[in-house]
Order: C-alpha cells, then sequence, then structure tokens
C-alpha cells in the first residue's frame, strides 16, 4: 500500500497533535500510542480512556424485510432486539466461516444499524447487496458520515457526562449493557452505545464528522479520560478475549470453533452456514475450539506461533501478548477439540523455542462491562 | 535522547563500551523510543559464542519482536540478570543499569561508529 492510499480518520491531525506515534492498520494511519501501551492499558482499567475508532463501518439495513433479511445472514436472533438494543452476532459464509463479526443495533422500527470492522466494511457491504434476493431493503454505507469515539473505563460514565446535556447525561446513566440511545454533542445529533472492546464498562459514541476532533478535545478538556492508542485496544480486548478478525478468526472459522455458540441461535429459523454450525456443536462434523492460555514459561506467544502437546502439532496461537492486568503473558489458541482441556499443559513453539502454556478459563480479565 | 560519546554504535542501534578486549553491550535510547515498553528480553547463557552479525537474543515490545545482534565476535562473560527482572532500568537508564551482556573478544571485528555518525543515521531513518 502507497501513502497516497492510506486512509485518515477525521481525528488523525489531533493524534498528531497529541503527539501519538502513528501505524498503519488495516489501511489506517492510526494512533498505536499516546505515552505507552503498558500505561494507557492501566489507565482504562482503573479511570477512563477515550479511541478513535472512527475507522469502524457503520452499515444501515431498513425496510419491510429488514428483520427477516438480517435473520437469514447473521448467526444471533435479531427478532430479540426491541428498538435500542443491541446485540453481538456474526455474518457467516454458507460454510460457516466468519465474513465478519459486527454489532446490530435496532435504532428504527424497521432501521437496523451495523457496526461492522474497518478493513471488512467494503467487502461486508458487498455481502449484503449479494444476498439481499427479494427482500425489500434498503442497504446504505454510511461509514464516512460517522466518526466514533470509544470511552472505556470504570470512570466513563462520569467522562461522557461531562460533555453532556442534563437529560442525556441521565439517559445514558440508565442505559442498559449493548443499548444506544440517541444524544446530542455540541447541538448535533449522535449515538452513545453502552458497548466496548476492553472488558470494562463503556460507551462507543456516533458523531458525526465535523466535530469528531471537537468532541474528543472536549472530553479530554472535562474529564479524566486519557488518550488511548490501538497497541492498548488490543492488549484490553485481549485480556477480555474478545475476538479480532483477521487474527483470531476469518473465513476458515465457524463461530462454534471461535467459541461463541453462545450468540449462535439455532432455534430462529435458517441462516447461512447453520446446518455445519449445527453439526459442529453436536460434535458430528470436525471442529477445533479456541481456548485460553497463559505462559508458564518465560517469553510472549504471538499470532501464528504453532501449539503442541507433547510433540504432537494441535494447532495454533490465533493472537498473543503480554497481559498488563492479569500479569505474565498468555492469549488465545486454536486447537484440535480433544487436545487440552481446561488446566492442561500446552506447548507453544516461540521462535524455535518451546515455551509452556496452561490452558485456562475464558475470558483471562474478568469483564466489568455491567 | 542521548548518545554518550564514550560509546561505540551500530546499525542495528545498539552501544559498544569497550575495555580493551572486553565489551558491554546495550541498546540506545533511540531504540528503546521506537519500540516502546519493553515487555521481554532473551539473553544468551555465559559461556555462549557468537559471531558479529548473528544474533544473540531478542527484544519484545508490547507490539514487536526485535533481534539482538552481536556487535563483534566474541563470548558472553556476564549477563544482566537484574534487568531481566526489571525491564523499567532499560529506558530509566539505557547506558549504564541497561547492558544487556558483556564480552570478550580476540579482535574488534564490528562496524562500529562514533555518537556523531550515529546520529546521523538515525537522523535519516526519522
Amino acid at each position: 500500500m502507497t501513502t497516497a492510499e492510506i486512509k485518515k480518520t477525521p481525528l488523525h491531525a489531533l493524534h498528531k497533535q497529541l503527539k501519538a506515534k502513528m501505524v498503519n492498520f488495516g489501511g489506517w494511519d492510526m494512533p498505536v500510542q499516546y505515552e505507552s501501551v503498558l500505561a494507557e492499558h492501566k489507565y482504562v482499567r482503573e479511570h477512563c480512556g477515550i479511541f478513535d475508532v472512527s475507522h469502524m463501518g457503520e452499515l444501515i439495513v431498513e425496510g419491510k424485510d429488514a428483520l427477516a433479511y438480517l435473520q437469514g445472514i447473521t448467526i444471533n436472533d435479531v427478532a430479540r432486539l426491541e428498538l435500542g438494543n443491541g446485540q453481538y452476532s456474526a455474518l457467516p459464509t454458507e460454510d460457516a466461516g466468519f465474513v465478519d463479526d459486527l454489532i446490530i443495533y435496532r435504532v428504527g422500527a424497521q432501521r437496523y444499524l451495523l457496526c461492522v470492522n474497518a478493513s471488512n466494511i467494503e467487502k461486508d457491504f458487498e455481502w449484503l447487496k449479494k444476498n439481499q434476493g427479494a427482500h425489500k431493503v434498503t442497504l446504505t454505507n454510511e461509514s464516512t458520515l460517522w466518526s466514533q469515539l470509544a470511552v472505556q473505563g470504570p470512570e466513563s460514565e462520569e467522562a461522557l457526562k461531562a460533555i453532556l446535556g442534563p437529560e442525556d447525561q441521565k439517559r445514558i446513566a440508565e442505559l442498559p449493557y449493548t443499548n444506544i440511545t440517541e444524544a446530542s454533542f455540541q447541538g448535533k445529533k449522535g449515538f452513545v452505545a453502552r458497548t466496548g472492546y476492553t472488558g470494562e464498562k463503556g460507551y462507543e459514541i456516533y458523531i458525526p464528522n465535523t466535530i469528531a476532533s471537537s468532541v474528543f478535545s472536549e472530553l479530554l478538556e472535562k474529564s479524566n479520560a486519557k488518550p488511548i492508542g490501538l497497541g492498548a485496544r488490543d492488549t484490553l480486548r485481549l485480556e477480555a478475549c474478545y475476538l479480532l478478525y483477521g487474527n483470531d478468526m476469518d473465513e476458515t472459522v465457524s463461530p462454534i470453533e471461535a467459541g461463541i455458540a453462545w450468540a449462535v441461535r439455532f432455534e430462529k429459523g435458517d441462516f447461512l452456514g447453520k446446518a455445519k454450525m449445527e453439526a459442529q456443536k453436536a460434535g458430528t462434523a470436525p471442529a477445533r475450539k479456541m481456548v485460553a492460555f497463559k505462559l508458564e514459561d518465560e517469553g510472549i506467544a504471538r499470532h501464528g506461533m504453532d501449539v503442541y502437546v507433547g510433540d504432537r502439532k494441535v494447532g495454533v496461537v490465533t493472537s498473543g501478548s503480554v497481559l498488563p492486568t492479569v500479569e505474565g503473558a498468555g492469549g488465545m489458541a486454536l486447537i484440535e477439540k480433544d487436545a487440552a482441556a481446561l488446566g492442561d499443559k500446552i506447548s507453544i513453539d516461540v521462535r524455535g523455542k518451546r515455551k509452556l502454556a496452561k490452558v485456562v478459563k475464558r475470558p483471562l480479565y474478568s469483564a466489568k462491562v455491567k | 535522547m542521548s548518545f554518550p560519546k564514550e560509546l561505540k554504535y551500530t546499525r542495528e542501534h545498539e552501544w559498544v563500551r569497550l575495555e580493551n578486549s572486553t565489551a558491554a553491550i546495550g541498546i540506545t535510547s533511540y531504540a528503546l523510543e521506537q519500540l516502546g515498553d519493553v515487555v521481554h528480553l532473551d539473553l544468551p547463557k555465559v559461556g555462549e559464542s557468537f559471531k558479529a552479525g548473528s544474533t544473540f537474543g531478542s527484544i519484545e515490545s508490547t507490539k514487536t519482536v526485535s533481534d539482538l545482534y552481536m556487535p563483534i565476535t566474541g563470548k558472553v562473560t556476564e549477563v544482566n540478570a537484574a534487568l531481566v527482572k526489571k525491564l523499567e532500568g532499560l529506558s530509566d537508564d539505557p547506558y549504564v543499569a541497561g547492558w544487556l551482556i558483556k564480552i570478550s573478544f580476540a579482535s574488534n571485528d564490528g562496524e562500529l561508529m562514533a555518537a556523531a555518525d550515529y546520529q546521523k543515521l538515525i537522523a535519516e531513518e526519522e
């Protein structure tokens, strides 16, 4: 990718001004850290951080058949969404792989907001169109219209309240986990969702691009919040064992294998990839499983490193890092289903050296999101 | 960032403190700033020998792993075990407490630079 093609969020100039170290993340020039990944990670766990996640995509599905259409192309049960509710879900392939994982919010009687991964925006939008069939829905890619900020941490509610009017303050205080509501930012209409990717209580706000920098600055000025880069975003989400598309799963991994069977609602009716997922869950089709692990030897396992039980290769590390809050190092690995159970020892080939690790419960860090 | 004049430097962003036929080896403050938080150091054992330019260990930050390259052909005589346990020492004091290994060598076969030349090199990299 040449520098001419690299994409920038509306907050790019502000990141530079805040002395962020920038990296190319899936074609976007994004802040990896402002100060230090470890310090930023800790600050989110203990206080509050603001993340620029404007690269994320916003796709709108609207129309008479919106519910029936979404039911057929997602894994979770969209019929359970009341107005203002959101749910974690995935767009599966016919073969039960992930086209993407996403959050679906019901923002109108027949209108849904799909929050998708930055690197998959175009692919997802094409997928939605390709699978539209005879459904009466209008599909709109609004990704370039919205900036998205994540406000995360135990003090996130106070931080967000500091820049909202009294009515919006009350509304976000009462907002249940995964729900979304409208709110006014600097006189402009936006949305606040009680979701996040850190394992802490938090919000993701959708605001027009024109006020993105000024809202970010206002949060920094009026609250305890600090800017947090993608480096800490990755260590925070890994401790909470949230999946990262392209690392933990892609079109070759199924939601059952990836450990989100809880979000697969077979009872809702037919959907893409259902037969294979059902067979995987029943054990009649081969499936790997996602496990969390902690290293017992010194060292750090990274994405792509091979996992062994004895001398037999049983899988691969999908995400690995230091675990700043949990302490030590660990991550997630996709391994053969019967290769290792909770508490069992595995070993990981870290650049030619076998490092002992232990399979532990997911998540590595108990989320305090509610 | 500072680059003490009494030290020699390599293209791989290591510093070398030469004393007769022994040398202490560390990482420059520039390299540490580029790496970010260092979370793991993999160092060799006392007694191991390495050729100039070969890998003697690795340094790992929150996001990346970088190999450590031997500046001069030699044999490891001491390893900074205290530093491995307390990695903050690296950025706090990269040129004194932050030494990684000490070696003995027969002849100085490394391509070492003076501080001024090293500063020129990193100015070009920026």
